[in-house]
């Protein structure tokens, strides 16, 4: 075994810095899932729509959301956008739409996968009583499917948060940039990114518990009829 | 009116009336179209072609290609006829995620405009009269399948609506739970209530129907009153009521 001392006080020291990075992985995360949510719930709609075209087109843009990587994504959205186009986001927001299409491709297929589990008859006896589409969708089918599709956007997000480690690239000063710049100066990236390692399992385990935690809640009060 | 799925004709030139008060029960083999002839008549798989006159308005199903803005005129127009028709269905279809007395109190909100405690109060008396008073918070996953149906059978009377359809209402429930449905069907017969019922309980069907339908292969092949269907001559109605009544 070879030798090597760790230094685990250079943590200590830059934990200030090390913990804003964390604040913005976070924020950037959440964003992105904001975005995330939006983009499939309307492709997920657009799926089961009446109309052939909108059913084609959307399954076609959550293909190809799926099949990009979120690094070519994001060189898209913040370089190519700009250069082509001088559409200018913020770093920021280039990481998050970035993870937002990545994650709502994902999402639009968990929307189609939970509202297509509500059985037929639940739409069938909503509008027996005069209700329209759209209160149907939103009163009835939604409540039931967020349950099934619960568990699974929690593992979205969890992919998201660790997606969210690539915007470094593009100078977001997320965890992971903060520990690669002070790793530069103190020579320590041993430390410093198993410090962030340790930090994504606990976040990914908070997450855990708590979508654990509100399915249990939900559970206990939506059933099965 | 005529209806297929695909290449399927499930129902083939049907022409049926149904008189205000007036209890009509469809009866036939499996297959023979009589549950899609009832959720034709709100819509729920509207028909292909041909028309449903409810109240002297006619209805027919519209569908087009490109005018999005006609399709959604259209269907912004069904939940009124679909109101003023109550259905009850095969597997109860209750919402889960409500307690019974949301499930009845919904429609009254949403499609009767009622205020919330107004609905609350009518969707109350609605459960009372199903013998539910006392089961109004409770969840549908508490209740019996026959409860289910009650609450259902609510649901669908709070909106007033001037006819009621049953879709073989009984067929999912424990055999001990029929006759309790039936005699809610019953009580609404002794009211007045327009009803068109799709059953497999013949002896309940000669019992409370005006006018019997017997249907096979999509088609309406005899109609008349219950002693009259009972002393068919017709060979296929024959040979299902003789298989039904061994």
């Amino acid at each position: 075994m070879g030798k090597y001392d760790f230094s685990w006080r250079i943590i200590q020291e830059h934990l200030p810095d090390l913990i804003k990075g964390l604040i913005i992985t976070l924020q950037i995360s959440v964003a992105g899932m904001a975005f995330a949510l939006l983009f499939g719930l309307f492709f997920a709609v657009l799926r089961f729509s009446q109309y052939r075209i909108l059913n084609i087109i959307s399954n076609a843009i959550v293909q190809v959301g799926r099949s990009l990587p979120l690094f070519v994504l994001l060189f898209w959205i913040y370089y190519g956008l700009s250069l082509k186009f001088k559409i200018n986001f913020s770093d920021f927001q280039a990481g998050a739409i970035a993870l937002g299409i990545t994650g709502g491709a994902y999402m639009a297929e968990v929307f189609r996968g939970g509202i297509k589990a509500i059985d037929q008859g639940q739409s069938d006896a909503a509008f027996a009583i005069g209700l329209n589409r759209m209160q149907t969708s939103r009163l009835i089918v939604l409540p039931q499917a967020i349950r099934i599709i619960l568990p699974q956007t929690v593992n979205i997000y969890v992919g998201l948060l660790k997606g969210a480690t690539i915007v470094s690239v593009i100078g977001v000063s997320d965890m992971i940039y903060v520990a690669q710049y002070v790793s530069l100066e103190t020579f320590r990236p041993f430390e410093l990114y198993s410090f962030a390692g340790v930090v994504f399992i606990a976040l990914t385990l908070s997450v855990a518990s708590f979508a654990w935690l509100l399915e249990r809640q939900l559970s206990g009060k939506s059933r099965r009829g | 009116m005529s209806k297929s799925f695909g290449e399927l004709h499930v129902l083939k030139d049907i022409n049926l009336s149904v008189a205000k008060g007036e209890v009509v029960c469809i009866i036939g083999p499996s297959g023979s179209g009589k549950s899609t002839l009832l959720r034709c008549i709100n819509f729920i798989s509207p028909p292909d072609s041909g028309e449903i006159i409810f109240d002297k308005v006619s209805w027919r199903y519209f569908r087009s290609k490109f005018n999005v803005l006609a399709n959604y005129r259209y269907e912004k127009k069904l939940p009124a006829l679909r109101a003023e028709i109550g259905m009850v269905f095969q597997h109860f279809n209750v919402f889960p995620h409500m307690t019974t007395l949301e499930n009845v109190s919904l429609g009254l909100q949403k499609v009767r405009k009622l205020k919330k405690d107004k609905a609350k109060e009518v969707a109350a008396q609605s459960l009372e009269q199903v013998g539910l008073s006392d089961k109004l918070a409770a969840y549908p996953d508490q209740l019996s399948g026959g409860q289910k149906q009650r609450v259902a059978i609510a649901r669908a009377l709070a909106l007033n609506p001037k006819v009621m359809l049953f879709d073989e209402v009984t067929s999912a429930l424990d055999p001990e739970l029929v006759s309790g449905i039936l005699d809610e069907i019953r009580r609404l017969v002794r009211e007045g209530m327009t009803m068109i019922i799709v059953t497999h309980e013949m002896k309940f069907a000669f019992q409370v129907a005006h006018r019997i339908v017997f249907m096979d292969q999509g088609k309406i092949v005899q109609v008349g009153t219950p002693e009259e269907i009972r002393n068919t001559q017709e060979p296929r109605a024959k040979a299902f009521l003789s298989s039904i009544l061994e």
